[in-house]
């Protein structure tokens, strides 16, 4: 295996489990981040924010290049391609506009007539509308795999002192998710709205009573959430295949990232992020690659029982 | 919610009107209410049911099987988020976990279809209260998310760790079925006077256990000990203050829900000879969540029409030529449609253009 080629030392092994710990745990709190805020400031619980991944990956594989259909219903009334081929990059900037716009909608015409009812409808609704976003364009695009080309400019492997070769396209994912969590971050705490939006998740009654309308940052956090996990598909999308079902199957881990870190916890969600993703590579890498998906719910139920509230989470979030 | 098994006053209350006026829909709702008439209504539903299913809805004995087999896992899911308000996202573990321990038992043990049913529920039961015990600890979403991790753990272990008993990816393909009681070939064809109705043992002994668990649900939901699941579902605080024990009530009501779940996993293994990895995965959990919630919660046939809809849906509409490829689309759209408008689902709706006919029983 590449990694044991490259030099065995221990130190290398260490900091390559990391790194790739890093990468896969980037994706998780990308779609955690998202998650922990909407259910943190809204008390919103949100099953189709896998979907909203799913959106990501598609509209960014539509941007990028031009994507063949072999299956579906789309190929079946003769349309060959789809795509308008403007890049990466464009596919960067433009699908998270696309999904933030998506969340803004979601949460004026879907969200907010739940607000006042209870937890389990809202995860009824939101699973349904998870259901047909995936059918959509399962029956659209047909469900076959399609490969999502890594950008030209960040594939291959790139040579890091210690490690040795390196993917370039995982360091870039490291990169972008620093960079938008850090956006979020400081928007969140450093900025008037942020405050706002903190005031309202703690007394949102006192801070309607101080005159300051919650509606609309609480729109806009929604719509943040939504272009995270926006983003999050097109980051990840290169990482594997894209195919309808990859919206529920990061779902789940992104569930667990939230309550592992503490609802509404930016900080938690990228601590548990980055130990999910940590032991998943080290199960891998040390050879128990069969336990590295049990590792990570099994450590997962261990935290949720002994720390409801999550690691960084504080008691009064636990309803 | 109003198509709920009334509670002794209401009944006293349908009884003294019948008196009274001795209208036709008294009398009917009189005779609903018996337990008696329950059990009976099943019996003949499921004895008409294939023949009215073969003949008029392009359906076959198979799959009418396996509706009542879902139908089963439904009502007893329904017990859960319908009577004690829990939402489970985790319940394929003791289908699926039920299926698997019925197949390996069948395999390794004995092939006598009742022990077989017998060990998969056993199986459930105790898994139950093991996931039951630790996921009940939070309530709301919390329990959503715990019922779901140890649901994706299981899926996860039997996938590859336990491959060697599970035979991983592939499900587990050496079921190992035999006759019933030793004498009756359960998956031949059936005597005289009951083949006017039906051509396959696997259905009768299908339909005797789906006319027992819903008898036994109904019993449950009836007594006292199921009072108190609503009580819990209609507010958990104002319960324990009447000095009730809510969590030991929850672990039960979680724990019955399993059992039935575990008696349908394990009908699913015997009926197809073959265990599916796909049944321990979340979106089978999210399967019984969408035919419960369809088909109506807190009644008790509902759940019962519900799978029988949906997998209606998937395997017949999906056969229509222009529909048939938007067959899981169009569910997860009626399914939207019914949570955000309907939340007693079809049953209630149902329900409520009876009461609307008839001059109902309105609370």
């Amino acid at each position: 295996m590449w990694w044991r080629e490259s030099g065995v030392t221990l130190l290398a092994d260490i900091l390559t489990i990391l790194l790739n710990g890093l990468q896969q745990g980037a994706i998780y709190v990308l779609l955690a981040v998202g998650l922990s805020i909407i259910l943190g400031t809204l008390k919103f619980v949100n099953f189709a924010h896998g979907a909203l991944y799913l959106v990501g990956a598609y509209l960014g594989l539509f941007i990028t290049g031009q994507v063949p259909l072999n299956n579906g219903q789309l190929a079946e009334w003769g349309i060959q391609s789809y795509g308008i081929g403007l890049g990466f990059i464009a596919a960067l900037v433009i699908v998270p506009i696309a999904v933030f716009i998506i969340g803004l909608l979601m949460e004026r015409f879907i969200a907010q007539a739940f607000y006042d009812r209870p937890d389990t409808d809202q995860i009824l609704v939101t699973f349904g509308l998870a259901i047909i976003v995936q059918e959509l364009l399962r029956a659209l695009l047909g469900g076959s795999s399609q490969p999502f080309p890594q950008p030209s400019w960040a594939s291959g492997p790139i040579a890091l002192p210690v490690v040795g070769n390196f993917p370039r396209w995982r360091l870039g994912v490291i990169a972008i998710t620093a960079v938008l969590v850090l956006g979020v971050y400081a928007l969140v705490e450093y900025t008037d709205f942020g405050l706002i939006v903190q005031a309202g998740t703690l007394d949102g009654e006192m801070v309607r009573l101080l005159g300051i309308k919650l509606s609309r940052p609480y729109l806009v956090v929604f719509g943040i959430g939504a272009a995270l996990a926006g983003v999050a598909g097109v980051v990840g999308g290169p990482l594997a295949n894209v195919n309808p079902n990859i919206g529920t199957e990061q779902l789940v881990p992104a569930f667990l990232t939230v309550v592992i870190g503490g609802v509404g916890k930016i900080e938690g969600a990228v601590v548990a992020g980055l130990m999910l993703g940590t032991l998943q590579v080290l199960l891998i890498q040390t050879g128990y690659a069969a336990w590295s998906q049990v590792g990570i719910y099994a450590l997962a139920a261990i935290i949720l029982l002994v720390r409801p509230q999550g690691l960084l989470g504080s008691e009064v979030d636990v309803s | 919610m109003s198509d709920e098994p009334r509670d002794a006053t209401a009944t006293a209350a349908a009884d003294a009107d019948a008196e009274v006026t001795g209208g036709l829909g008294d009398r009917w709702a009189s005779f609903r209410d018996r337990e008696i008439s329950t059990v009976l209504l099943t019996v003949v539903g499921v004895a008409v049911f294939p023949f009215l299913f073969n003949n008029f809805l392009d359906g076959y004995t198979q799959l009418a099987t396996l509706m009542l087999i879902y139908g089963i896992f439904a009502v007893g899911f329904d017990i859960l988020l319908g009577y004690t308000g829990l939402l489970s996202f985790g319940h394929a573990v003791f289908f699926g976990g039920a299926a698997y321990a019925a197949g390996i038992f069948s395999a390794s043990v004995s092939s006598s279809p009742l022990l077989v049913l017998l060990a998969g529920t056993v199986f459930a039961v105790l898994l139950a209260w093991i996931v039951g015990f630790l996921s009940l600890r939070r309530g709301g979403i919390y329990f959503a998310i715990l019922t779901l991790t140890f649901g994706q753990m299981s899926f996860y272990l039997a996938a590859s760790p336990l491959a060697f008993l599970t035979n991983g990816e592939n499900g587990f393909t050496s079921v190992d079925i035999g006759s019933l009681l030793g004498v009756i070939d359960i998956h031949g064809g059936v005597p005289f006077p009951l083949s006017m109705l039906v051509d396959n043992m696997l259905y009768v002994f299908v339909a005797v256990m789906t006319v027992l668990s819903v008898a036994m649900a109904n019993r449950i939901l009836h007594s006292p000990y199921g009072t108190v699941f609503r009580a819990i579902r209609e507010n958990e605080r104002r319960a324990e203050f009447v000095g009730l024990d809510v969590w030991r009530y929850k672990l039960m009501a979680f724990i019955i829900s399993a059992a039935f779940a575990g008696i349908a996993g394990s009908l699913f293994a015997i009926e197809g000879n073959y265990v599916p990895l796909q049944s321990l995965y979340w979106t089978e959990s999210g399967r019984i969540v969408i035919m419960t919630v369809l088909g109506g919660v807190g009644s008790l046939f509902g759940p019962l029409f519900g799978a029988g809809l949906y997998l209606y849906i998937e395997n017949i509409v999906s056969g229509f030529p222009t529909l048939g490829p938007f067959w899981h689309l169009i569910l997860g759209i009626v399914f939207v449609v019914a949570v955000v408008l309907f939340p007693n689902g079809i049953w209630g709706g149902i329900d409520y253009v009876r009461n609307m006919v008839v001059g109902g029983d309105e609370e």
